[in-house]
């Protein structure tokens, strides 16, 4: 057992530390962390930033070199977290262009769609978003009814999908498609499709979250076009694609967990100033209970990050438990964020402008129901570990 | 960064888990409750021979000069199979107080024996209607004549007829920490010591009374009013070890849900595949994985001087002795009916779940000790 970092690593940590603090927007560090409200602003501000990031050569450190990355290791990576995560820095608008289609491309894209593509996720000049889920196909894709048809030399597509993440600001889209049916082998038939989103046959309509944002949208799809040279893989292959994309989301989990620690943390600072009979309410001890629980079960479930990791490192490749990760780390953000809010009191509900310190744990609060449902319910997460890891006899219907 | 046992660390649990299987895995805990600790006391023999006592024992008492990480497939494989004994707190409460604390005497005496096999050191601190807290110990030690008097009486004292030897928290002034004692007793005829009846009946439980019985100065471990703060340090290696064990308990505890549910059947197919089952097992394993990284960490951080030394260990404490209990008592819904009998083992591992909960303290009072160790 050992949980010291090599010497390369932390030079590796120092160099992205000096990065970050000569680097990020100005008042950034000091707390100065609005980013603008209308969107095309907030979209140009967060662009500049993986602009920025590109420039040093921050914006994909897990790529090859040959690509713009760094080919770094996955302790760098985690390294890399933590260090936003302390800093606190501004969302990475193209996620989903630079940890999950990038990646995909290198691995299985042609060269002209690595040529096309590839620079432009890291310079966050094109925005990629993620076109799975359907009105009726959310947990089980391999219901979806987006069709793509060949016409000439050109492919037709047409459907709704929703829930797309990113979708009004991006340019790119990573597409699910039907292209042939197979009523018994249902995963079968699919093709993933590189759209463009600024086409005529693509119109995109926000839809309003429950905390008021409006990051998910209904895109519909109205003979969108694309040519045989925009297929990933191969034709109805794209199940395939689907789960190597999904394999090179290697840390994100860590990520969010380094996020939840620190935002214990700030419950533990906020439950010290907020007071229940004139005294501060961590001397309260239900309250004290409630945060020995949290620490327990926030230092577990990064601690079993890291033993996951260890397995990762040592075969070469994440097993099967990993699945656990997620499953923990959204529904522990879901518990924390609700705690957090009401331990406030009376004061908990304020929002906006007029919640007590900021609004950050209403909206993580709110944003927490979003959690256990994007990137596969937490029904599904069971389903996977039961399956995968215990060895439990399959789910209905498969 | 490497957070995992090493493969000697596993190969030995794999020589421990298959010693345990010849010893027929929870049969020897059955036995103890029919009073039968012959297989018992031959399966701690074979332990000691595999070096199992020795590992945090200093090599100039026959030790092998490990670290308490060392010990943790043992504590989880002991933990698999519900084996009683003294082995935690003889290797993980004794030995450390007497490495720190100890004279030399005291560890050429008690080590070496220890390492050997030959000694069991039992704990005895709780009393009848107190708590586990300074006030809570009232078992006087007075000196008299140049002699020492104890008097007073002990609960709850862990399989004292395996014991050889017994830890004792006493008082020897006030009713603070600072007036707080450890000494070691050697078992012997004269001592009073009556069964309790345990519901976990393979954990035996006895009585100590003490009405003026004399020791010795040279019985005193570490200085005499220091034995409140000088247990704490002991009761680190103490509940690190106790939270392996219990990972080890509530795997088995998962693997039989598991089973069970791959083999039962009814409405024509494994209930394993009713997710209300399937879901409730998947949560209890999430909680074995994360009890057994918590207590890993714990076993890791104790032989060190890290600042989460003491958070570590009470929330690998309090988070395992909280899950084992439900997934010790979902496992029994699992097993429907068959789960509520004496023939299958579910309950062995309920009972024990609620015996550890409560020794030594309580969920609550240890998650107290986390958050005052974190300085909140
Ligand atoms: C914040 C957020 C961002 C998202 N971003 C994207 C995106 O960028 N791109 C994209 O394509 N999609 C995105 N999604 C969609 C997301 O992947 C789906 O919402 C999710 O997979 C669930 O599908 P569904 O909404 O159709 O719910 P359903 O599948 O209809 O599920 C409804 C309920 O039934 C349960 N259920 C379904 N199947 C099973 C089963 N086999 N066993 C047990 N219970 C089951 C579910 O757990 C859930 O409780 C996003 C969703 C959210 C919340």
């Amino acid at each position: 057992m050992d949980f010291t970092f090599t010497k390369k690593e932390e030079k590796f940590r120092t160099e992205l530390r000096t990065w970050l603090e000569e680097n990020l927007p100005e008042g950034w560090l000091e707390g100065k962390r609005d980013l603008p409200e209308d969107i095309e602003e907030y979209s140009r501000v967060l662009r500049d930033w993986q602009n920025k990031l590109y420039e040093g050569g921050w914006a994909a450190i897990a790529w090859p070199k040959e690509y713009g990355g760094r080919d770094a290791s996955l302790m760098e990576e985690i390294i890399y977290h933590q260090e936003m995560v302390r800093v606190k820095a501004p969302p990475l608008i193209n996620y989903i262009g630079i940890h999950m289609v990038g990646p995909t491309l290198i691995d299985m894209g042609t060269d002209e769609q690595k040529e096309k593509y590839l620079k432009k996720i890291l310079t966050g000049e094109e925005i990629w978003c993620q076109g799975y889920s359907e009105p009726n196909a959310g947990s089980d894709l391999t219901a979806i009814k987006t069709r793509a048809v060949k016409d000439g030399d050109r492919w037709l597509i047409n459907g709704q999908k929703v829930w797309t993440s990113f979708g009004h600001v991006a340019d790119k889209c990573f597409l699910l498609t039907r292209t042939s049916n197979h009523p018994e082998k249902k995963h079968r038939g699919i093709t993933v499709f590189l759209i463009d989103m600024d086409q005529p046959g693509v119109e995109t309509l926000p839809i309003v979250q429950m905390d008021g944002h409006k990051e998910f949208n209904e895109v519909y799809l109205t003979d969108a076009e694309a040519t045989d040279a925009d297929i990933v893989g191969q034709l109805d292959s794209g199940w395939h694609v689907l789960i190597a994309l999904m394999l090179h989301e290697r840390t994100g989990i860590g990520a969010e967990l380094f996020t939840l620690e620190q935002q214990f943390n700030d419950t533990v600072k906020m439950s010290q100033q907020y007071k229940i009979n004139g005294r501060p309410l961590i001397q309260d001890p239900m309250i004290r209970q409630k945060m020995a629980g949290f620490y327990a079960r926030i230092r577990g479930s990064l601690l079993n990050y890291y033993r996951n990791l260890t397995t990762t490192l040592k075969n070469g490749r994440p097993g099967p438990e990993s699945s656990i990760d997620k499953l923990v780390v959204s529904e522990l953000n879901k518990e924390l964020s609700s705690f957090a809010v009401e331990i406030q009191g009376h004061h908990g509900v304020l929002w906006d402008q007029d919640a007590p310190a900021d609004s950050k744990w209403q909206s993580l609060f709110l944003a927490s129901f979003g959690q256990t449902i994007g990137g596969g319910t937490s029904e599904v997460q069971r389903n996977t570990i039961g399956e995968r890891v215990l060895g439990l006899p399959k789910d209905m219907g498969r | 960064m490497d957070f995992s046992l090493t493969e000697d660390q596993e190969m030995f649990r794999g020589h421990i888990r298959k010693m345990l299987d010849t010893f027929g895995g929870t049969q020897v805990a059955r036995e103890m409750i029919e009073n039968k600790p012959e297989n018992l006391k031959k399966l701690y023999h074979t332990l000691a021979e595999l070096g199992c006592m020795a590992i945090n024992i200093p090599e100039e008492y026959g030790g092998l000069d490990l670290e308490s990480l060392d010990l943790v497939p043992t504590y989880e494989e002991l933990g698999r199979s519900l084996v009683p004994g003294l082995f935690m707190e003889t290797n993980a409460l004794a030995v450390p107080i007497l490495k720190k604390y100890g004279t030399d005497a005291q560890k050429q005496n008690y080590l070496s024996a220890v390492a050997a096999g030959e000694t069991h050191i039992s704990f005895a601190a709780l009393e009848p209607f107190h708590d586990f807290s300074p006030q809570g110990i009232q078992c006087t030690l007075q000196q008299k004549d140049g002699q020492y008097v104890l008097n007073g009486t002990k609960i709850l004292v862990p399989e004292a007829e395996l014991a050889e030897a017994f830890l004792l928290l006493v008082r020897t002034s006030g009713d603070q920490e600072d007036g707080l004692a450890l000494v070691l007793i050697d078992k012997t005829d004269e001592l009073s010591i009556t069964k309790q009846a345990s519901f976990d009946e393979a954990k035996h439980v006895a009585k100590l009374d003490f009405t003026d019985y004399t020791i010795t100065e040279e019985q005193i471990v570490g200085e005499a009013d220091k034995g409140w703060a000088n247990l704490q340090e002991g009761l680190l290696y103490f509940n690190a070890a106790l939270s392996s064990y219990m990972v080890g308990a509530m795997e088995s505890v998962v693997s039989m849900a598991a089973d069970y549910a791959n083999i039962r059947e009814q409405f024509g197919q494994k209930i394993g595949r009713f997710q209300a089952i399937k879901h409730s097992i998947v949560d209890m394993k999430v909680h074995l994985e994360i009890a057994r990284s918590l207590s890993y960490y714990a076993n890791w951080v104790a032989d060190t001087d890290e600042a989460d030394r003491e958070a570590a260990v009470y929330s690998a404490r309090t988070y395992t002795t909280e899950k084992f209990i439900e997934a010790s008592a979902q496992n029994i819904q699992i097993h429907g009916g068959i789960g509520f009998t004496e023939e299958i083992d579910c309950h062995l591992y309920v009972k024990r779940a609620r015996y550890y909960d409560q020794y030594l303290g309580s969920t609550p009072f240890y998650q107290e000790k986390v958050v005052a160790s974190l300085g909140w």
